[in-house]
């Protein structure tokens, strides 16, 4: 007798059971399903129908695909579920981790006075506006109770660097204890690199401490968007930016962008800047609804439409880049990229489920004040203190982390229960945004048929099949992105 | 503001799957329901800004088709759909 069974045992049978997945209408007769980690198979709707009626014959040619892609399990077949259930826990993987982003806002002062700023504080008064040492201290019992092996310490602003005798004491303190507990420590820096000096180059290099900074377009853009005494920001990033390549190392540096309305015919200029500076990527982040950018009239000067042609065109033009041998990214494409084609989880706050707050990311205020997300601390800015979840100065980790508010919205907000989303099948590439909906539409779910976020996500996920079904080299391009973070 | 009445057959479609489909159309009309033995009647109260009434209605049957294969899904699918998220989160400490 043979070791192995024939060819036969294997051949499809057509009797089939359902797995779980979700449908969503692209455009005309085709339909996008996804399975509960994102594996996904586009059909026509007689052929979904012949799928959920268990009519689809083996010899169908989207038969095997969906029986490759866990959406349909011949059977008898237990290894179907049981590998689903795998990639599923692949997926949720990172909660077991817990919190491993720890933001720490050394100072609300800022020498620039940026129009869509939520936060930032043009003043000297270094005690109104700045972290003490004492709840230096306390952040850091807070950020190494977190189970996390991996443990990222952030520095926001503000600007940082205008309290950085306070970074050099956390940072000298976090490398000790993570050193102890044998916890691998990230360090970043968000700086718009006006202030650097070759002294704190110097110091990040010798401590490995990572540089995010901000880069807005061309000279005249960056300079409208970030204005600051002498109207030099753009030619003090560019001058620090090379300065900070040479000391800290060139792939040391990365650069953040904020969209305006000025940005919004220009994206092609902006992406030939960072082109021309040498970065490998841009992230076209949409302004958020919170602090300054609401209250100045800033974040209503454009909507959802308004940036995803701004996006459309961005990327586009980003595809010809590749195309002509000029190999470049879109980060957040990227991020979604790896949700569609991976069972791994990117992480991205914004696109995490359960919600990303206090769980991927959490931030100490210059106040002592803790929040469960950057914008929860923006939002607070605005007098509203919804997602304060305590103070270090007076709070425990167990009441700040089981605060019933951030559990409450975990809940509430959870994509696999809540509606619209449940059912949608751009669920295992979306997320849940707690703190969008509610700064927005005041409660935590919203309504995603009118929710702006809903609405620049999914024409995004559309928009992205849609450059993968018209040009399969579009699709490689993308498949390489994926596969690069 | 502008009324249609749709109606759909309860043989073939429960209020539920109804429902749920209208919900998606949240920032396109307000419903209400006449539920007879012969008929579902849903009263459809669009908001100004529509101007493609009979778009949205043509859409609206689509989506509630869809509604009801979905429903067949997850009723198939619910007992496996918590075996593997139970599966998933149980070292999470979350459930
Ligand atoms: S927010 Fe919109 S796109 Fe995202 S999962 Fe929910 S319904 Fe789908």
């Amino acid at each position: 007798m043979s070791k192995f069974l024939p060819p036969e045992s294997f051949a499809a049978t057509g009797a089939y059971d359902l797995l779980p997945f979700n449908f969503t209408r692209l455009e005309g007769d085709s339909y996008l399903a996804t399975n509960m980690v994102g594996e996904s198979l586009i059909v026509d709707r007689s052929t979904l129908d012949d799928l959920v009626n268990k009519r689809l014959a083996p010899s169908h040619p989207s038969y095997t695909d969906a029986r490759a892609k866990h959406l349909i399990a011949e059977k008898g077949d237990k290894a179907s579920a049981e590998l689903l259930a795998l990639k599923t826990r692949t997926r949720y993987q990172r909660l077991q981790n817990f919190t491993n982003l720890h933001m720490f806002v050394t100072t609300l002062r800022c020498d620039h006075s940026c129009q869509y700023c939520q936060v930032s504080r043009q003043s000297e008064d270094k005690g109104a506006f700045d972290m003490t040492l004492e709840m230096a201290d306390k952040s850091l019992d807070m950020v190494f109770r977190s189970p996390s092996k991996a443990v990222k310490i952030e520095f926001q602003g503000g600007e940082p660097l205008l309290n950085f005798d306070l970074i050099r004491y956390i940072v000298s303190k976090a490398k000790v204890r993570a050193a102890a507990e044998g916890r691998d420590l990230e360090i970043v820096i968000a700086t718009t690199l006006s202030l650097a000096t070759t002294e704190i180059l110097e110091y990040c290099r010798d401590n490995h401490i990572l540089l995010s900074v901000s880069l807005d377009g061309p000279s005249d853009l960056h300079n409208k968007n970030r204005p600051r005494p002498g109207k030099d920001s753009y030619q003090r990033f560019v001058a620090n930016l090379q300065a900070a390549r040479e000391i800290v190392g060139y792939d040391r540096v990365s650069a953040l962008m904020t969209t305006t309305l000025a940005s919004l015919p220009r994206v092609r200029e902006i992406v030939d800047e960072y082109v021309g500076l040498g970065f490998e990527g841009i992230f076209l982040r949409a302004l958020s609804p919170y602090g300054f950018a609401v209250k100045t009239r800033v974040y209503a000067a454009y909507d959802t439409e308004q940036w995803l042609k701004f996006y459309k065109d961005g990327l586009q033009y980003i595809i010809e880049l590749n195309q002509a041998g000029i190999p470049f990214r879109e980060y957040y494409t990227t991020l979604i990229l790896q949700k569609m084609f991976t069972c791994a989880d990117p992480g991205f706050v914004d696109l995490m489920n359960p919600a990303g707050i206090g769980i991927a990311a959490v931030v100490f205020n210059y106040d002592g004040s803790v929040y469960a997300s950057d914008e929860s601390r923006m939002l607070a800015e605005m007098k509203d203190q919804t997602f304060r979840l305590g103070s270090v100065l007076e709070n425990t980790y167990e009441e700040i982390f089981l605060n019933e508010k951030l559990l409450s919205t975990l809940e509430e907000s959870f994509t696999l229960s809540a509606p619209m989303c449940s059912e949608c099948a751009f669920e295992p590439f979306c997320g849940a945004d707690p703190v969008f909906s509610h700064a927005v539409y005041g409660d935590v779910v919203g309504r995603k048929p009118a929710s702006d976020f809903c609405k620049r996500n999914m024409a995004i996920f559309r928009h992205l099949i849609q450059l993968m079904r018209e040009d399969r080299e579009v699709e490689a391009l993308f498949r390489r992105w994926s596969a690069l973070c | 503001m502008l009324e249609r009445v749709i109606s759909f057959d309860p043989a073939a479609y429960s209020l539920e799957t109804i429902q749920r489909a209208a919900y998606r159309y949240i920032d396109k009309f307000s419903i209400g329901f006449n539920v007879k033995e012969a008929s579902i009647d849903c009263i459809l109260q669009f908001d100004k800004e529509v101007d493609d009434l009979d778009g949205v209605i043509q859409d609206f049957r689509k989506e509630v088709l869809d509604q009801h294969l979905r429903a067949r899904i997850a009723k198939e699918t619910e007992s496996i759909r918590h075996l593997i998220l139970a599966h998933a989160f149980s070292r999470t400490g979350l459930v």
